[in-house]
C-alpha cells in the first residue's frame, strides 16, 4: 500500500487534479475578491458549460478543449448580464441576500437542464479518451495530462491578464480595497461586471475541461461548488494566488485519504476541509468582513 | 408590521387548525386531499421551526436535512428493534437536537454567509456518511420498515398536530425575551452581545429547538413512507425545501412558512404529473423575483396587497427596508 511507487503516482494524480481544482476554482475567486459575493450559482455555470461542450461535441463534432475556449466569450457575456440584471441591485443589500439570489439562479439553471437534457448521465468519448501514456513505470491517462496543459496555458493568460493589463491591475485593486480604488479613478461596477463576467467565463471553461474526465447530469455541479468553496477558504479568500495553494492542498489531501478509507467517502474529505477551515481560520473570513465597513 | 399583522392572526390560525382537522372527518377516503394535506403539515412544521434559526436569527441553514435524515432514522430503527413509532418521536427529536449541538457550537460562530456555506458541506457530508454506513442505515439499498400503520386520516391529522406545535413555539419564541434577543442579534450581534445578550447561546438554542421539531417531522415521515433511503431524507433537495419555504413564503415572518409550504406543495403537485423537477425551477424564479422586489415574501405581498403598509416597490432593494432576510449591513457588527 505505502511503497514509493504508489506514493509516487498518488503525487503524480493530486498534481494533474490541483490543475482542474484551480481552473475550476478561480471564478469564484475573482468575484468574491472583487464583490465579496458568494456566487453559488457557479455550480450551475460549471453544469451548463459541460452540456454547451456536450451540444458543441454533438452538432459539429467540435473537441471538448476548443468547446471549452468556445465557451468563454459565451459565458462572459452571460455573468455580465447577470451582474447587471440581478447581483448589482441586490448588492447594497446583505450579503445573504445576494447568496439566496444565485442560489436561486443555480435551481434555474439546473432545472433548465433538467428539462432540456433530462437526468440522465452524459459523456463525450474523444478519440483519445481511452489512451494512456507511459513514463518509466507510470501510466498516465491522455485526458489528465490535456486537462492539466491546457488549465496551467489559461491559468498563465489569466495571470498575464492581471499583471500586466490596466484592467487586471484595476481589478486587483478593487480586491484590495473598493474605496480606494474607487478614489484612484476606477470605475469599480464596471469592474465588478466584469468580474463577473470574466468568474462565470472561467466556470464554462472549467465545466468544458470535465467532460473529458467525467459523466455530467444537471446536478453535477453541486460536490465541485463546495470543492471550489474549501478551495479559496484554504486559499485564504481574498488571495487569487491563494486558490493555486488550496487547489493543491484540497487534491492531495483527497488522494491520500483513499489509502485510509472507502472511495465513495472521497466527497467527505472536502466538506470536513471545508468546515474545518472555516472554523479554524475565522480571522481570515472577518478579517474581509471588517476590511469592508 | 408586527403590531398590525399579529392580532387578526392569531385569531386566525386556531380557526383554520380546527377546521382543517374536520377534513377527514368529510372526506375520509379522499387519498388525494389527505395525501397533500400531511405534506403541506408537515413541511409548514418545518419551516416554521426553520424560520426560528434562519428568519428569527438570521442565521440561514442549508443543512436541515441533517435532521430530518437523523429524526427519521431514530424512529426506523427503534421501530425496528419492537418500538411504537409515536413513542419514538420525542426520541428522534433529541437525536436531532444533540447533532445540532454538534453541528452549531462550532458552526454558529461564523458570520451570515460563512455559516451558510458550511451548513452546505455539513448536510452533505452526512448524506454520504449514511450511504457508507450501511450496517445500520442500509447504505444505498435503503431500509424497509413494517407496513402495519394506521390510515391516512391519522397521518394527516399527526402532522397537523405537529404543526400547531411549531405554530405555537413560533409565536412563543418570537414573543418571548428570547425572540427580542434573537430579532437583536440578527440585527446587529455586537451591539446585542453588549446589551448582554447571550448570543452563542441564544443561537445554539434556536438551533436545538428547530432541530427538534424537524427531527421529529422526519419521525413521521419515516413511519408514513416505510422506506427510508439516505438519498431520499438526507437530500439537499430536503435542506433547500425549508430555505425556499420560509423565503418566499416571507422569512421571519409566522405565516410566511404557512403560506410558503401551501404554495410549494400546490404548485408540486400542479407540476408533478407533467413536468417532476419544474417545481424547482418555478421556486427558483420566485425567489429570484423576491429578493429583487419583495424580501418579505408571500406574506409581504399580501398585507401590501392588503393595503396596510403602503410602501412602494423601489424600498425593498434599498439596504433600509426593514425585515429583509437578515441583519443590516452593519457589518462591523459581524461574529
Amino acid at each position: 500500500m505505502f511503497t514509493a511507487q504508489n506514493l509516487i503516482s498518488i503525487c503524480i494524480t493530486s498534481i494533474l487534479t490541483a490543475g482542474l481544482y484551480a481552473v475550476m476554482s478561480y471564478g469564484l475567486a475573482i468575484i468574491y475578491g472583487v464583490m465579496k459575493v458568494i456566487n453559488l450559482s457557479n455550480a450551475g455555470f460549471l453544469m451548463l458549460g459541460a452540456f454547451m461542450t456536450l451540444v458543441y461535441s454533438q452538432a459539429w463534432h467540435l473537441d471538448p478543449i476548443a468547446g471549452a475556449f468556445l465557451n468563454m466569450p459565451l459565458f462572459f457575456l452571460a455573468g455580465w448580464a447577470v451582474y447587471v440584471l440581478l447581483v448589482r441591485r441586490v448588492r447594497q443589500a446583505l450579503p445573504i441576500a445576494s447568496l439566496l439570489m444565485l442560489f436561486g439562479l443555480w435551481l434555474v439553471l439546473q432545472n433548465v437542464a433538467l428539462s432540456v437534457w433530462g437526468s440522465e448521465d452524459q459523456s463525450i468519448i474523444t478519440r483519445y479518451t481511452y489512451k494512456a501514456l507511459s513514463f518509466f513505470d507510470y501510466r498516465l491517462a491522455v485526458t489528465r495530462l490535456v486537462v492539466f496543459a491546457v488549465a496551467l496555458v489559461v491559468m498563465a493568460l489569466l495571470h498575464v491578464l492581471l499583471n500586466h493589463t490596466y484592467v487586471g491591475k484595476a481589478l486587483r485593486a478593487t480586491v484590495q480595497d473598493p474605496q480606494a480604488a474607487l478614489l484612484a479613478g476606477i470605475d469599480t461596477e464596471r469592474i465588478s461586471a466584469l468580474a463577473f463576467g470574466i468568474g462565470t467565463a472561467f466556470a464554462g471553461f472549467a465545466g468544458g475541461l470535465m467532460t473529458l474526465l467525467f459523466s455530467f447530469t444537471p446536478d453535477f455541479g453541486a460536490p465541485f461548488q463546495l470543492k471550489s468553496f474549501t478551495i479559496i477558504v484554504l486559499g485564504g479568500l481574498e488571495n487569487l494566488a491563494g486558490v493555486t495553494i488550496g487547489a493543491a492542498i484540497l487534491a492531495f489531501a483527497e488522494s491520500f485519504a483513499v489509502l485510509f478509507m472507502r472511495a465513495s467517502l472521497q466527497n467527505v474529505v472536502a466538506y470536513a476541509l471545508l468546515v474545518v477551515a472555516l472554523i479554524v481560520m475565522p480571522g481570515g473570513v472577518t478579517s474581509v468582513f471588517g476590511r469592508r465597513s | 408590521m408586527k403590531a398590525a399583522g399579529l392580532r387578526p392572526a392569531a385569531a386566525a390560525a386556531p380557526a383554520l387548525g380546527v377546521a382543517l382537522a374536520l377534513v377527514p372527518l368529510i372526506a375520509p377516503h379522499n387519498i388525494t386531499v389527505l395525501n397533500l394535506g400531511f405534506f403541506t403539515f408537515l413541511y409548514v412544521a418545518q419551516g416554521l421551526a426553520w424560520n426560528i434559526l434562519g428568519g428569527f436569527a438570521g442565521y440561514i441553514s442549508f443543512g436541515y436535512a441533517a435532521f430530518f435524515g437523523l429524526g427519521a432514522y431514530t424512529t426506523a430503527l427503534l421501530w425496528l428493534h419492537g418500538w411504537t413509532p409515536v413513542l419514538t418521536f420525542p426520541l428522534a427529536g433529541l437525536c436531532a437536537a444533540a447533532f445540532s449541538l454538534v453541528v452549531g457550537v462550532p458552526t454558529l460562530r461564523l458570520i451570515g454567509p460563512y455559516f451558510s456555506i458550511a451548513t452546505i458541506g455539513v448536510g452533505e457530508a452526512m448524506r454520504i456518511l449514511m450511504l457508507n454506513l450501511d450496517k445500520v442505515t442500509g447504505g444505498a439499498s435503503g431500509l424497509n420498515l413494517p407496513t402495519v400503520v394506521p390510515s391516512k386520516g391519522w397521518f394527516y391529522l399527526a402532522a397537523l398536530a405537529i404543526a400547531a406545535v411549531a405554530y405555537v413555539t413560533a409565536v412563543w419564541v418570537r414573543g418571548s425575551r428570547f425572540g427580542l434577543g434573537l430579532a437583536a442579534l440578527r440585527m446587529d450581534q455586537d451591539a446585542a452581545e453588549t446589551l448582554g445578550v447571550r448570543t452563542a447561546l441564544f443561537k445554539n438554542v434556536a438551533h436545538v429547538i428547530s432541530a427538534f421539531l424537524v427531527g421529529v417531522c422526519g419521525g413521521l415521515f419515516a413511519m408514513y413512507f416505510q422506506y427510508l433511503h439516505p438519498d431520499n431524507v438526507f437530500s439537499f433537495t430536503e435542506s433547500i425545501s425549508l430555505v425556499l419555504i420560509a423565503l418566499i413564503g416571507g422569512i421571519g415572518t409566522i405565516w410566511g412558512p404557512i403560506l410558503g409550504a401551501a404554495v410549494f406543495f400546490a404548485v408540486q403537485d400542479y407540476l408533478q404529473t407533467s413536468y417532476p423537477a419544474f417545481h424547482l425551477l418555478v421556486y427558483g424564479v420566485l425567489l429570484i423575483v423576491i429578493l429583487l422586489f419583495e424580501p418579505r415574501g408571500l406574506a409581504g405581498l399580501a398585507a401590501r396587497l392588503a393595503g396596510r403598509r403602503r410602501v412602494p416597490a423601489p424600498v425593498a432593494v434599498t439596504p433600509a427596508a426593514p425585515g429583509t432576510v437578515a441583519p443590516p449591513p452593519a457589518q462591523g457588527g459581524a461574529l
